[in-house]
């Protein structure tokens, strides 16, 4: 079977900056892949780079099979690339609910759904975008990735910022989207120990490119290499 | 009195419409775009020449006046406009500013300078009484069906999908493409719609404000007050500052004609002193 996402040689970064030098990955269908690494390795750059929005400057990457190195950012959401920025981006002159509907894709992630699965959303679906708690925001981040019905998601750092409470909540949600609804993911965390229990798979960069990469069952068995490149003694240890 | 206030009504919606794709390019896509008037012009030829050399009835031009200057405005967008989004106002303004003296040489040269007259049709012409106020129909007409635009055009943009998708387009250029949104697409189409509608305006106007080369000098004045004073977070500011404008500028030509358009000038200065931001201030 086709890999659903496969990156060749990719060489991107932002303006004249090269952030990822080069770099291969490969994704297999229903997969999920922790991306870990210090701040500043170029997580955000990588994700970005998928979607299509940073400056490429040499490589290949294929959707599916599908060669999309040469579609701009709208064409590959629209070809199945669900994308879940770092920073959020939620449409602040738009209503929740016209947040999750705007951008929608028909398929099997229906509103009813992205509601059932973050009841929050619903209560909140006539206020807008800019009147949201950090959680919320979040949520409607991934709930408005779904509603493309993509053949992949991405999220960048999804808990940052929150409170643990609502991380756990957060992570309880990815959790059913990787392992029940087979989706394959590539999600970038700071939280290594608590994403590598959801993931595959892990790869961890630095300056751009994989140092070091392995099952993830593997890494929570001997977290030395977590320990080694990133640092410290990788966050949420002690959950 | 009232005949006064119901004609100065009539003006302002008028200009409304005119101004209220000025009002979306600016407010929503940050773009000036001086030339706005030409497509209004445009409209207004298309209408005149459609009734005098075709002999079509006044109101199957009217379409005709929406769909030529909105092709054109996607033309234009898609050819010149787009590659200056990015770029700094006042680029755009000399940009803008030129294709105004094109447009008006243009029509010089295939039209002549003289003014373009056109015979509204009969139920249109004259007046009716209501308790003893005199209305004139074409003002009637125009009130209502310019009523009808403000309200299609509030839909369009608070209701559909298309609006939800301009809106997200303008908060968020880079999201909204990372998130399937062809941004691209959607400006051309509301760059076109917003030309369409000063198209049909121009067309209406003739009977108000006459039809000639200079016209889309003369427009931009006015829709540019429009746009000044009413500011453009919403459509509501513009939608006051053209009743305002339509009314005051009707009333001063009626009452004190020696002014001229002084008064109009006078009352913008005065209201941006006392609301620098506009009529309705931006939530932010
Ligand atoms: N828009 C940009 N323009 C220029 N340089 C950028 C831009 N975004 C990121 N960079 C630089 O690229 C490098 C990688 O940044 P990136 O955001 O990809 O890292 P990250 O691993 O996601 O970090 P974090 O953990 O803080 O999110 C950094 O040196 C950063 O300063
Ligand atoms: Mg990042």
């Amino acid at each position: 079977m086709a890999d659903i996402l496969s990156i060749e040689a990719l060489r991107a970064g932002h303006g004249e900056a090269v952030v990822i030098p080069g770099l291969s990955l490969a994704l297999a269908e229903g997969e999920a892949l922790a991306v870990l690494g210090r701040n500043g390795v170029g997580k955000t750059t990588l994700l970005d780079s998928i979607i299509g929005v940073t400056r490429r400057f040499g490589g290949r990457l294929a959707l599916a099979g599908r060669d999309i190195t040469r579609l701009p950012p709208e064409a590959r959401a629209q070809a199945g690339i669900g994308w879940v920025p770092q920073e959020r981006n939620i449409f602040r002159s738009l209503t929740v609910e016209e947040n999750l509907t705007a951008t929608a894709r028909s398929g099997p992630w229906t509103l009813a759904r992205i509601y059932e699965m973050f009841p929050r959303l619903r209560e909140r679906r006539a206020n807008m975008g800019n009147q949201l708690s950090g959680g919320e925001q979040q949520m409607l981040a991934v709930g408005r990735a779904l509603m493309l019905n993509p053949r992949i998601l991405l999220l960048d750092e999804p808990t940052e910022g929150l409170a643990p409470i609502i991380v756990n909540e957060l992570l309880a949600s990815i959790r059913r989207i990787i392992r029940d609804e087979g989706m394959a993911t590539i999600i970038v965390e700071q939280h290594a120990r608590k994403i590598l229990q959801v993931t595959d798979r892990a790869v961890i960069l630095d300056r751009g490119e994989i140092v070091h990469q392995a099952a993830s069952a593997a890494l929570l068995a001997d977290p030395a290499p977590l320990e080694s490149h990133l640092g410290v003694i990788a966050k949420g240890a002690a959950a | 009195m009232t005949t006064i206030l119901i004609d100065g009504i009539a003006y302002g919606m008028l200009l409304f419409v005119m101004a209220s794709g000025l009002a979306v390019t600016l407010g929503l896509m940050n773009f000036v775009n001086l030339a706005h008037g030409a497509f209004a012009m445009i409209g207004g030829y298309v209408t005149a020449l459609a009734m005098n050399r075709l002999g079509m009835p006044f109101l199957l031009t009217l379409p005709l006046a929406f769909l030529v200057p909105a092709l054109i405005g996607a033309v234009a967008e898609r050819m010149l406009y787009a590659r200056l989004y990015r770029r700094s106002h006042l680029d755009q303004v000399l940009f803008s500013i030129a294709l105004v003296f094109m447009a008006m040489t243009a029509a010089d040269w295939l039209l002549g300078s003289s003014q373009m007259l056109v015979t509204l049709p009969g139920w249109l012409q004259g007046r009716f009484e209501i308790a003893g106020i005199g209305i004139g129909r074409y003002r009637a007409f125009l009130i209502v069906l310019c009523a009808v635009l403000v309200v299609a055009l509030q839909l369009v943009l608070a209701r559909t999908r298309f609006g939800a998708r301009l809106r997200a387009a303008v908060d968020d250029q880079r999201a909204a493409r990372g998130l399937g949104i062809d941004v691209g697409g959607i400006f051309a189409a509301t760059f076109a719609m917003g030309s369409g509608l000063a198209g049909l305006s121009g067309a209406l106007g003739i009977e108000l404000m006459g039809l000639d080369p200079t016209f889309p000098l003369k427009i931009m004045v006015y829709v540019l007050i429009v746009v000044t004073i009413g500011g453009t977070a919403s459509l509501t500011g513009p939608f006051l500052a053209a009743l305002i404008i339509g009314t005051a500028d009707v009333a001063g030509k009626y009452y004190i004609p020696e002014l001229g358009a002084f008064l109009i000038y006078l009352l913008m200065i005065v209201l941006l002193i006392l609301r620098p931001q506009g009529l309705i201030a931006p939530a932010r």
